[in-house]
């Protein structure tokens, strides 16, 4: 059961349908892990339902009730039955489409020893979405963000100086929290981060490395 | 003509609160409504619907102003052709038909968004849905005594709060947009937000 959370605000604004896509999906994933989240979103959706009803209605003419009636027998697009496909094995449906396959197929960029970046295609041109491999007991050298980073461990779990964090927990950090996690020991860690600016190493190690860190959005 | 003296409790019982019986199973007019369409692909109900709700969804596609008349029409059309198409998924033991309704225009809104945007995307806004909606008999009873709450309080929030809620959810606006729209710092329209959540009884322990 996840222990970390988006904020009921953050919520609300993924349940009004206005979160950047990619945002959107990462939270949308995190409700695959996490019945409280989901029943908090069941309700913030309720109150949606009470503002609509509540609209002043606008009316509408005839002719466009006669020209969905006459619509009536089209076939519906195929996309409504995909949507009801269930999920093969333990990862979110909506991440196995963007995979087209398992970790293993993906391509992945070498960063460090223990990190490895894969780049997925959202089609949110403001907003990397990668997933983050890093090596049992690895570690992602200290870095900060120009811009707001969400996390969410998918397999394994990392530790930082704020907390460990397992399976389904959510992390969102605004710009310029400075953080170094591990990996935890037990196994190798797979994490979702979408960004909106590159991460910034901050040791001298590592640096030199920053120009090469674009954002890869898209 | 037992069972009709019954339906005549019925109603009246969903007119106080939407709900009736043990088994939960929502009573209310569109609900019923939406249930005959699915079973029987009743036109003249579809016919009901669309009249009901297609004046809501077309005030939902013009609030925050955002689209104009005629996407607002392709929008109502659009969404009542998909309650129709969908409508053998609809349960009513898990959601009123206003909700499903809402939640299908506004995926709809959001990909007409998004299309609009010309964003190259292989997401539709239904693929975001959990892949399972929860289905204890629980959850499902604290999600109807949501609903009712919030139509009982939802009078008693201060017009700020109601404000914006309504920029959010029916103008579709991030909390920034309605920070800068309406002048006031983030964490002002942050904390509106939360606050109403409050009052409204639907913030869940986490």
């Amino acid at each position: 059961m996840a222990k970390f959370h988006p904020s009921v605000d953050l919520l609300t604004e993924y349940v009004a349908g206005i979160l950047p896509l990619a945002q959107s999906a990462c939270i949308s994933a995190h409700l695959n892990y996490c019945p409280q989240c989901q029943q908090q979103s069941a309700r913030l959706q309720d109150l949606g339902a009470v503002l609509f009803e509540s609209l002043t209605p606008v009316p509408v003419g005839d002719a466009l009730l006669n020209t969905v009636l006459a619509r009536l027998d089209e076939e519906p697009p195929l996309s409504y039955r995909r949507a009801q496909d269930p999920a093969v094995g333990r990862l979110p449906a909506l991440l196995q489409r963007l995979m087209k396959g398992d970790f293993s197929e993906l391509s992945w960029n070498k960063i460090t020893s223990s990190l490895s970046i894969s780049y997925l295609k959202t089609g949110d041109t403001a907003y990397e979405f990668a997933l983050y491999h890093i090596k049992a007991g690895g570690r992602i050298p200290e870095h900060t963000h120009r811009g707001s980073e969400m996390t969410l461990v998918l397999q394994g779990g990392f530790s930082d100086a704020a907390g460990s964090y397992h399976e389904g927990d959510f992390l969102f950090r605004e710009a310029s929290d400075t953080h170094a996690p591990t990996a935890l020991q037990s196994e190798d860690c797979i994490c979702l981060a979408v960004l909106d600016a590159p991460l910034r190493f901050t040791g001298w190690k590592y640096r030199w490395m920053n120009p090469f860190l674009q954002l890869r959005a898209g | 003509m037992k069972n009709a003296g019954a339906t005549v409790e019925e109603k009246i019982d969903s007119a106080s609160n939407g709900w009736q019986g043990p088994t939960g199973r929502r009573t209310d007019e569109w609900s019923e409504c939406l249930t005959q369409i699915a079973a029987t692909g009743d036109r003249a109900a579809f016919t009901r619907f669309f009249r009901h709700f297609a004046p809501l969804i077309k005030a939902f596609a013009l609030s925050g102003s955002s689209l104009s008349a005629a996407h607002a029409d392709e929008l109502v059309q659009e969404v009542m052709l998909k309650a129709w198409q969908k409508a053998s998924a609809f349960n009513p033991e898990k959601a009123a038909a206003s909700t499903w309704v809402y939640t299908i225009a506004r995926n709809c809104r959001t990909d007409m968004f998004r299309r609009l945007q010309k964003f190259d995307t292989p997401l539709a806004a239904d693929d975001f849905m959990p892949d399972q909606e929860p289905s204890e008999p629980f959850a499902m009873l604290q999600s109807r005594r949501s609903r009712d709450t919030i139509h009982e309080l939802m009078g008693t929030l201060p017009p700020d709060q109601t404000q914006i809620l309504a920029k959010v959810y029916m103008e579709g606006k991030s909390h920034a947009e309605a920070a800068a729209e309406l002048d006031l710092p983030l964490g002002t329209v942050k904390s509106r937000v939360r606050l109403a959540i409050q009052k409204l009884q639907i913030q869940i322990d986490r």
